[in-house]
């Protein structure tokens, strides 16, 4: 990484600094309320906590990469010594950074959850493990199609296809057999089907996150 | 050693309704180059392969040396870049943008900065989400002459600019030529802003270059004669016009190969010889080329 990458990358974060700062915050006090005991107030804090990381990630992705194409400051960018090779590698690394704060402390927090809270049964851990191994994969989804994509259309439909995915995952999941009965167990079950959704998952963020480099990245016309 | 600042050798790219053929060019060091056409001339495209942010479909693109789009990071280096339709990060100042350029280019000139943004009345404070258009573009040239770039290229900079912001940019880039071992490729369709800094013209028109030479060349080899011919009399047919306009007995003729010969062939016909600016030999120019081209 050089110097104009580098700088480039921090650009990102102080750009999306009191967005990040906002959705840890607005995570954690739903983190709170979920775990403030009634089974109301577990679903309303799962909910926001949820949402607020799923909207935080279409934001980015948005800022990022659609609307500094849209406000035409990406001509700016590419007058500056570095190849669409080189944009290409800094957006993905720079915005995956700006998802990884705000994803890394409201996984850590929701697993605190599950764990500290004694009405909250540890068998849970599997499932909120792999949810938020899901966001990410999915957030990864909505950043390199915005790398992709020429028309605002079709990131509105990935931002859509991105929400719809969440619930179908929640579903999906949910119903492996043998793993939805585990999720009130007192110990996590790190079952066989807890295994394979993480590979996938795993295996999803890789191809995901190189297919620009293999295709958006070799454009030989950027603008 | 082949120094040219920017080259084109036959350069061919096409869309799905327009194409740009066979362009060559050549901006050699210490040239002012004005790239002059009309709107959907292939003006913006040229600049854009120039830059290396489209690739040429056939032909061959150097910049300063470096083989495009392949070499390009390595060539901006040394490169200044403005267009009308670039933008700064809206939610970063004008000081933010000095910092981070300053940063990546080591010629960057504080104290040349410092007076540009003096002189265009700019505040570094400002954030960029509230310039103007002609701020915007005055904070875009500041940014890229106060590195000190070997080249600057700039796809229609005065574009939407009032009459003094442009007089105060065009100011701008004669002296950045005061060292002779920088270039300017300067594309618009305002040929006053062209015939006031440049010298050398090319003119495109509908993806083809037309003409291309010295600015001197261009005026001293344009001209329109007004001539009175007798009643009855039959102009001859003369050599090298490309208009020719009848009113009764008077007749315009425009020439792009004026010269005393042609004079004398016309006799005492004539009642006026007109210099013509470049507008009227750009337009002249694009007429003419869309005659000859059966367009």
């Amino acid at each position: 990484m050089n110097k104009l990458t580098s700088k480039l990358i921090a650009r990102e974060f102080h750009q999306h600094r009191w967005l990040m700062a906002g959705t840890i915050a607005v995570g954690i006090v739903s983190l709170f309320v979920a775990g403030s005991g009634t089974p109301m107030l577990f679903n309303i804090g799962m909910l926001c906590w949820l949402t607020a990381i799923a909207a935080y990630g279409c934001v980015v992705a948005m800022l990022g990469i659609a609307t500094e194409r849209k406000e035409r400051a990406l001509l700016f960018v590419l007058s500056l010594p570095l190849s669409f090779g080189e944009y290409v590698r800094l957006k993905l690394f720079g915005l995956l950074l700006c998802f990884l704060v705000p994803w890394l402390t409201l996984t850590a927090g929701a697993l605190v959850l599950v764990l500290v809270k004694a009405d909250m049964p540890d068998g849970l851990m599997p499932f909120t493990i792999l949810l938020c191994g899901f966001l990410l994969a999915n957030f990864s989804f909505v950043l390199c199609s915005a790398l992709f994509a020429k028309s605002e259309g079709f990131i509105t439909l990935v931002i859509i296809v991105h929400n719809i995915a969440i619930s179908l995952f929640i579903f999906l999941v949910g119903a492996i057999p043998g793993f939805f009965d585990h999720l009130k167990d007192p110990a996590p079950t790190w079952g066989t089907a807890f295994w394979t959704v993480l590979a996938i998952e795993a295996a999803s963020l890789v191809v995901i996150c190189s297919l620009p480099y293999f295709v958006v990245a070799r454009r030989r016309d950027v603008i | 050693m082949d120094n040219k600042h920017i080259e084109m050798r036959g350069v061919r790219k096409s869309y799905r309704f327009f194409t740009l053929d066979d362009l060559s060019l050549d901006l050699e060091p210490g040239q002012i180059m004005g790239f002059v056409g009309p709107n959907g001339a292939g003006k913006s495209t040229t600049i854009r392969l120039a830059m290396g942010l489209i690739a040429a479909d056939a032909g061959e693109v150097r910049l300063l040396g470096h083989l495009l789009p392949e070499n390009q990071a390595i060539a901006k280096r040394d490169v200044g870049f403005v267009s009308d339709e670039m933008r700064l990060f809206a939610h970063a100042t004008v000081g933010w943008h000095m910092n981070f350029i300053a940063s990546i280019y080591p010629g960057w000139d504080a104290k040349y900065a410092a007076t540009l943004i003096k002189r265009f009345n700019l505040k570094p404070e400002q954030p960029v989400k509230g310039l103007s258009h002609g701020e915007h573009v005055k904070a875009l040239l500041m940014l890229s002459l106060a590195r000190r770039p070997r080249v600057l290229i700039l796809d229609e900079p005065t574009s939407g600019l009032d009459p003094v912001a442009r007089h105060e940019l065009l100011t701008e880039f004669m002296d950045v030529l005061r060292d002779d071992s920088r270039s300017i490729l300067f594309s618009s369709h305002n040929t006053v802003d062209v015939e006031r800094i440049s010298d050398r013209i090319v003119f495109i028109d509908r993806g083809r270059i037309v003409d291309s030479r010295d600015k001197e060349d261009f005026l001293e080899r344009w001209r329109r004669i007004q001539l009175q011919l007798a009643p009855g009399a039959i102009l001859p047919e003369l050599p090298n016009i490309v208009g020719r306009v009848v009113d009764g007995q008077f007749v315009t003729l425009t020439t792009n190969h004026f010269s005393n010969d042609l004079l004398a062939r016309l006799g005492p016909t004539v009642r006026e010889v007109h210099r013509m600016s470049l507008e009227e030999i750009f337009v002249a120019s694009v007429f003419h080329h869309r005659e000859v081209a059966g367009q």
